[in-house]
């Protein structure tokens, strides 16, 4: 192999985000290393510019012709540029929350700021990983950063606990998911290569056979614990109660959208041929998570509790993305997680304001907010209701999405559980709205009667007042402007080589053509 | 044009909300009631320009909005849609103008009205399916805020139970019109480029059933109004007289529009079940208004036993049937806001809302003489007297459905004659009689809170020595909805002439 080919196959101008984002990482531990605490008051800034420009750098990379990159390993297409677009401002908007937070927690910033970008390297990385080695290694590399941001507030005991728990389950469901991909790599007489297992094993006839249908499962196992579907969602509610609020903010967007990245890419092209078994798994998957996300939800206390229930059930309504299976269900997917990224982060942005003030979570420590702090109320009111999908919010148009994909596909039963369960949404995310408009003055919580003068002056607030107000407008009006939002998404997943019935259908036959002698 | 209608209140409730916390609660109702006042004045306006022989859509507007979604910005308006909301708009005023110069919050209270108002307009106006989900949908959250933070006592149960029947009327409506859509194979959620011609009696009466079970919780229908009497009474005089007067009529027209007007095969299967339907829910609503002692219960019932006799006569489906239909939803819609209206300026002044603690406000010096008068004519109305918009309707009413279905009109019939039964009750108990000479200090009624009433009076009496300005808008509209209707089966009329023979 001569140099000039081996460069061409290597291509290695499509992880240039990463490159960036990698150099921000060096940079940001450096500077922490050398100018020490001090740094802290400009450190995030620095790691928010190096996120843009990975943005930048995805913006330049979109429809290349040649997204294969790494002799197979790394797929740059467009699905991935989406992916990797949303970890990556999901990132950008977890270091605005956090540079007020981890400062008063007494914690370092900078080498927070390190291992989340080390975090959100990992989903950038798994969102376009099509070789199963390199699929396990951004895999970990994300699940590491979260069990250390998880248990980062060292000092607090709940913290602790949180990150534990989030370990052990993580580290079972990884060695599950090691044990399935290793399954794939001996049915498939050695590959590594996504598309080169689904047709080996088409080749070798065991298309049907009980060894792929345990790897699957195994695989699904994986990718369930990075989503929180039920009934792999156990560690959801304990570890966004533990861990500090940014983190959670990260995890219940740029971890779960680097989760669905994988499944898309994982499934449609690795397990073409047990089409029907893994939705159907999936679909068992959905079920469970809208039904026990959104009823459990509704006995929750606690902020951080009910959003992570909230995140479960969230996870179930995308799932019926996948579950469809067509362009439009993988574009409803990726539009529905562009919104939740909005709504979602605003939401947590006014948790961790609300409790950076008043140093609590109870949803019954909220009532009486609006006279205090009405731009607060509005945050919350807004996110909220815009995750129960009331228009004109972002949310509604993003469940709107979903169903319609869903029903196309035929799958009416599950939109009808879609559509009941969101009712049930409705009322616990009504009840914290409640709280906080509906509330006399007389009923104030002891929080909101003792709740400090709004400022924005104190150091490290300026940036959550603007991730706050930003993420307000975008889940406002994302919903109403959604037309250039579908464009984007639906020319991402059409300009998808893999998600293309003719590039399944040719594996296939190109399969079958090997076969006869 | 009609765009003013959504966007101009949508506009002035922001306008209203981020106004400067000092200015007093007075200032802000006369800000609303200004801008409300010119929303009001445009759809007077827009009332001029309408072509009452033209039976389709006018002055349409169309934007793309969301391929695909196929979600459109679809907006008309028709003889169906016109006085719902000349209503709307009209009710709005009056209830911004009823409220309380001391409102608690004011900026939100007039803000989300406002709001209300232009969402409102959205729905009636909406051509698309999907945009009138987005304008339904869009009134949850204000009116469950009006109602559980300016309620009564339990104006929290109430608004929680208003959000989750609402919602999940929504539900229904939002399933079944995918469905709809889907199964049609239909582009776009637009109103007329989905034809159900092509699918199975079956499917379109299970589609058709989604719909009726959907619109029927907002209408409400009798197994499922239970929200109703708790909405309306916690709900502060006037919210109540827009959830009664404008929100009520989202049903009805939704159940004419989408149920009637797309799936017109069918209509005529489920007719008689229908027309069964609305009559024992108007014998209900009435006898249990019977039974209550609060007022303003008796009045959220009337309302049940009202909207009955708009599901008889959309059943019947006849032209002159259908044209009693929106006759009746525009003056149950005036005579409920007057009704409303009176009983919160009773309760304010009196300080009660019993039967059996009211007595004698007709007394002329110390009673509630003008209050009292024009809640005698608003009962009379109600119970369908002649010479005031109530009887007209009911009159069309019962001639345009009892060729069709002879047994329910009758049935409907035996309800107005129990209404004015429950008014003279109603009436007798807080009109007449003696006042408490210990208790009866009550305060002046101001002339503000006359206005309303009197104007609304105005209106019933026009309206019902010329009826001519309240059927002439509807009329073209609905023959041609009629036209698209297989004739009725009709069962009963058989049924009677074997007995004849």
């Amino acid at each position: 192999m001569d140099f000039a080919n081996f460069a061409s196959q290597l291509n290695a101008v499509t992880i240039l985000p990463e490159g960036i984002v990698m150099i921000t990482l060096l940079g940001v531990l450096i500077v922490d290393l050398i100018v020490g605490r001090t740094s802290s008051r400009w450190i995030g800034y620095l790691a928010i510019a190096g996120l843009f420009a990975a943005l930048g750098a995805l913006y330049f990379l979109w429809d290349s012709t040649n997204p294969m990159s790494f002799i197979g390993a790394f797929n740059g297409d467009d699905l991935s540029i989406m992916f990797r677009g949303i970890i990556v401002l999901s990132a950008v908007v977890t270091i605005l929350m956090s540079i007020r937070y981890i400062e008063q927690s007494g914690t370092a910033l900078g080498e927070f700021i390190a291992i989340l970008l080390t975090a959100t390297l990992g989903g950038m990385f798994l969102s376009g990983a099509s070789e199963l080695v390199f699929i396990f290694i951004s895999l970990e590399t994300l699940s590491i950063s979260s069990y250390l941001l998880t248990g980062y507030t060292k000092r607090d005991p709940r913290s602790n606990e949180a990150a534990l728990k989030y370990l052990l389950i993580g580290a079972s469901s990884t060695a599950v998911f090691l044990y399935g991909v290793s399954l794939l790599y001996g049915l498939s007489g050695g590959r590594t290569e996504l598309s080169a297992i689904a047709n080996a094993i088409s080749i070798a006839g065991m298309s049907q056979s009980l060894g792929l249908v345990i790897a699957l499962v195994f695989v699904i196992a994986g990718i369930g614990f990075k989503i929180s579907a039920a009934p792999f969602h156990q560690w959801t509610p304990d570890v966004y109660e533990g861990a500090p609020t940014p983190v959670i903010a990260f995890l219940s967007v740029g971890s779960k959208a680097a989760g669905f990245a994988l499944a898309i890419r994982l499934l449609t092209t690795a397990f073409p041929l047990v089409t029907e078994e893994w939705k159907f798994v999936f679909t068992a998957l959905a079920v469970l998570s809208m039904v026990l996300g959104n009823v459990v939800a509704l006995a929750q206390t606690s902020m951080k509790r009910m959003l992570a229930y909230s995140s479960i059930a969230q996870a179930g309504f995308v799932m019926i993305g996948l579950i469809a299976g067509t362009d439009a269900g993988y574009s409803s997917m990726v539009f529905y997680l562009l919104v939740y990224l909005f709504m979602n982060l605003c939401g947590f942005t006014c948790v961790i304001l609300f409790s950076l003030r008043t140093g609590t979570d109870q949803i019954s420590e909220y009532s009486g907010l609006y006279q205090k702090d009405p731009l607060l109320t509005l945050g919350l009111s807004i996110s909220l209701l815009s995750l129960g999908g009331i228009p004109p919010l972002a949310g509604f148009f993003g469940k709107i999405y979903l169903f319609w994909a869903g029903w196309q596909a035929g799958q009416y039963w599950l939109v009808l559980l879609g559509l009941v369960t969101t009712v049930v949404s409705i009322y616990y995310y009504i009840r914290v709205v409640k709280m906080m408009v509906v509330k006399e003055q007389h009923e104030m919580s002891d929080a909101v009667k003792n709740y400090p003068e709004v400022s924005w002056n104190l150091p490290g607030y300026r940036p959550l007042q603007v991730g706050l107000v930003v993420t307000l407008i975008a889940t406002s009006i994302a919903g109403i402007l959604s037309n250039p939002l579908f464009t984007l998404v639906n020319n991402s997943i059409a300009h998808t080589q893999i998600l293309q019935p003719t590039a399944v259908v040719s594996t296939q036959v190109s399969a079958i053509n090997n076969q006869q002698p | 044009m009609l765009s003013v209608l959504i966007w101009f209140p949508i506009l002035a409730a922001a306008l209203v909300a981020i106004l400067p916390r000092k200015i007093p609660a007075n200032r802000v109702r006369l800000g609303a009631l200004t801008l409300s006042g010119l929303v009001f004045l445009w759809n007077i306006f827009l009332l001029l320009k309408f072509d009452i022989t033209q039976p389709g859509m006018q002055l349409q507007e169309y934007l793309p909005w969301n391929e695909t979604l196929g979600l459109s910005y679809k907006l008309g308006v028709d003889g169906l849609s016109i006085l719902m909301l000349l209503l709307n708009t009209l009710l709005s005023w009056i209830a911004i103008y009823s409220s309380s110069q001391q409102t608690e919050r004011p900026r939100l209270f007039y803000s989300l009205i406002l709001l209300v108002n232009g969402g409102t307009a959205g729905a009636f106006l909406a051509e698309n399916l999907l945009l009138f989900f987005l304008f339904y949908e869009l009134e949850l959250i204000p009116f469950y805020l009006l109602i559980s933070i300016w309620g009564g006592e339990k104006r929290a149960y109430a608004g929680i139970k208003f959000l989750l029947y609402t919602a999940v009327s929504g539900i229904l409506i939002l399933a079944t019109f995918l469905g709809t859509v889907w199964l049609t194979g239909s582009s776009s959620f637009n109103y007329d480029t989905i034809s159900t011609q092509t699918l199975s009696a079956t499917l379109q009466i299970i589609l058709l059933v989604g719909i009726i079970v959907g619109f029927g919780i907002k209408i409400p229908l009798v197994p499922f109004h239970t929200w109703l009497p708790d909405a309306y009474v916690e709900a502060s005089a006037p919210i109540a007289i827009l959830l009664g007067g404008v929100l009520a009529k989202l049903g009805t027209y939704g159940l004419l529009r989408f149920g009637m007007g797309l799936f017109p095969q069918v209509w005529s299967i489920l007719a008689p079940t229908l027309a069964i339907w609305g009559a024992a829910s108007a014998i209900y609503g009435t006898v249990t208004a019977i039974a209550q002692k609060d007022i303003k219960r008796m009045v959220a019932y009337s309302s049940v036993g009202h909207m009955g006799y708009i599901l008889v006569a959309s059943a019947a489906s006849t032209a002159l049937s259908l044209v009693g239909a929106v006759a009746q939803m525009v003056s149950h819609g005036i005579i409920l806001a007057i009704l409303f209206h009176l009983v919160g300026v009773v309760e304010t002044k009196v300080g009660t809302r019993e039967l059996d603690k009211l007595n004698g406000l007709m007394s002329p010096v110390r009673g509630l003489p003008l209050i009292s008068a024009l809640l005698v004519l608003g009962g009379m109305a109600s119970a369908g007297i002649p010479g005031m918009t109530g009887f007209i309707a009911e009159f069309i009413i019962f001639q345009g459905s009892f060729s069709v279905f002879p047994l329910p009109t009758l049935l409907c019939v035996v309800a107005t004659g129990l209404t004015a039964v429950y008014f003279v009750i109603l009436l007798n108990r807080t009109c007449f009689g003696r006042l408490d000479n210990d208790l009866a200090y009550y305060p002046r009624v101001l002339w503000s809170e006359k206005i309303p009433a009197i104007i609304l009076a105005v209106l019933i009496i026009f309206l019902g020595v010329q009826p001519t300005w309240l059927v002439r808008w509807s009329e073209s509209t609905t023959t041609t909805m009629v036209a698209a209707i297989p004739p009725v089966e009709k069962v009963e009329t058989r049924y009677i002439a074997s007995l004849h023979q």
